[in-house]
């Protein structure tokens, strides 16, 4: 297979302006001359790997070493300090499902609103809405507003809106786990499925869905990158990392 | 960056506008069983309301005495009209990043388009009191002026310079809530700097020029002339209101993408 880079990370280090005060940030967007009136912390420094096409990357690491807002960076939401991240391709980031539901609205209005912010036209998104009711399988509440629904209900629905999206990458941070078994067992198939044709990158502590699912893993420590590897090479010396010798823990 | 940068943006994301003015709007009057109604009912007891107290109570004041009460009422509501959505717009834009802080921090949201849907609200409410005013007009005067047809070219700087306001303050406001408080008190000091309530030849002379730096007050004025009037405003004026209007707009754009990647990090 060519080695066709679609994702890439040179170098990102992203420092993130602590402020004592909500106000001091004007203060230095106005007076930086004088400043500077913020703590710098760093939360990613040089991380650098690349993801070629059709690969499933993982990326692991504790609680605070930096995965979000990687993923962050390489969305484009918000900005790295220094150092070049890329993507080629059309992006659906599953980063928290639901964000920007309203509740008042029905399951259809969300899809619709779901739809135009992952950057699909409006009749696409009415052209797919039959698919995408029928893959949140919630019955009549897709009619319903959104307040009707269980949380597992409006998880479903987000999920069902990103699969949609017709995206070459797939931008996944801890959002597998939604629903029911039943329903976690459907967004398992998808994704396995849309690794044949994509592009994934996926934040997850369950190193068993890793372990099925991806080619490669990235591990993350304090915001440096520890090691790149294949997951039966990373997996042991996480857990070992981590201080867990059972397996069944995770 | 030219002028037509940012709206070649919108056209690009109009689903998307599309989408979010859709929900907002059905937001507004979500839950009452009048609905819709409303937004033509609030603007028809203003309307009524103004012209009974001036017929009766108050009085009209003498430059306005030549057009009757009536007149004088629709002149009033033109100038609410118009400044409603400028004071709309100021109280709401340095909220709205945060109001959306879901969008911008969850998924790839364009905060940009948030000026755009935040206007074309406030535009759809100003439509139907305009309707409502267009309507009473006719009633009242029974033939509109041919110079109606000439509001779009108004109407469209005007536009641009509400946007251009809604990215400065959005961006600004994201930085601090003193904003939305600044807001709360400037607006209503505002509204009697703009000639609502009175004409610009109300004005003395020597103090006309700087009610002009009112922005609000110009569109006002011009969309008097066209609407009620039946002239043509002042080209000079109409030419520089037009021109300050595309200067805010395009700083105020430029402002707020300028500082675009940290609002991500503030709010």
């Amino acid at each position: 297979m060519s080695s066709e880079a679609i994702i890439k990370c040179e170098g990102v280090g992203k420092a993130f302006q602590l402020y004592m005060h909500r106000n001091d940030q004007l203060k230095q967007t106005l007076f930086w001359r004088w400043g500077p009136f913020y703590k710098e912390h760093w939360v990613l420094r040089d991380v650098s790997f690349t993801v070629d096409k059709g690969e499933c990357v993982g990326i692991i690491g504790r609680n605070g070493a930096g995965k979000t807002t990687l993923l962050q960076i390489l969305c484009g939401i918000t900005t790295q300090t220094h150092g070049i991240a890329q993507l080629n391709g059309r992006i659906a980031p599953i980063l928290a499902l639901g964000a920007g539901f309203d509740t008042e609205l029905s399951g259809r209005e969300n899809a619709l609103i779901g739809g135009a912010i992952l950057g699909l036209k409006r009749n696409e998104v009415l052209k797919r809405m039959p698919s995408i009711e029928a893959f949140a399988d919630i019955g009549d509440f897709f009619h319903q507003p959104l307040k009707m629904y269980s949380s597992g209900m409006a998880a479903r629905l987000a999920f069902s809106v990103c699969a949609h999206a017709d995206a070459d990458i797939l931008i996944v941070d801890e959002a597998l786990s939604v629903g029911d078994a039943e329903f976690g067992a459907k967004c398992d198939a998808y994704i396995k499925d849309f690794a044949k044709r994509g592009t994934i990158l996926v934040v997850s502590h369950d190193l068993m869905t890793l372990e099925a699912l991806c080619d490669r893993l990235v591990w993350i420590d304090k915001g440096v990158v520890k090691a790149i590897g294949t997951p039966s090479e990373i997996i042991p010396e996480y857990r070992l990392f981590m201080g867990h010798t059972d397996p069944a823990e995770f | 960056m030219t002028l037509t940068m940012p709206l070649e943006r919108a056209w690009h994301f109009r689903d998307l506008i599309r989408a979010v003015v859709r929900r907002e709007l059905a937001a507004r009057f979500r839950g009452s069983i009048l609905g819709w109604l409303w937004a033509v009912f609030g603007p028809l007891v203003m309307l009524s309301a103004y012209t009974v107290i001036f017929s009766n109570a108050v009085g009209v004041p003498k430059s306005a005495q030549g057009g009757g009460v009536k007149t004088y009422a629709l002149s009033i509501f033109t100038g609410l009209i118009v400044f409603n959505l400028f004071s709309e717009i100021m109280y709401r834009s340095p909220g709205l990043l945060q109001e959306h802080v879901n969008f911008i921090k969850k998924s790839i949201f364009p905060s940009e388009t948030l000026a755009w849907t935040a206007t074309i609200r406030a535009l759809v409410y100003a439509a139907i009191s305009f309707g409502v005013l267009l309507i009473f007009e006719l009633f009242v005067t029974a033939a509109l002026p041919p110079t109606v047809l000439l509001l779009p070219l108004v109407i469209v700087p005007m536009v641009l310079f509400l946007l251009g306001v809604s990215w400065f303050l959005m961006a600004l406001g994201s930085f601090t809530r003193d904003v939305a408080h600044l807001m709360i008190s400037i607006v209503p000091v505002l509204m009697f700097a703009t000639p609502i309530f009175y004409s610009i030849t109300d004005v003395p002379p020597q103090l006309r020029l700087y009610v002009h730096f009112n922005l609000i007050g110009n569109y006002v004025e011009m969309i008097r002339d066209l609407l009620l009037y039946g002239r043509l405003p002042n080209l000079l004026l109409y030419a520089g209101t037009v021109l300050v209007s595309l200067v805010i707009f395009r700083f105020g754009y430029r402002f707020f993408m300028r500082y675009k990647s940290i609002f991500v990090d503030v709010i």
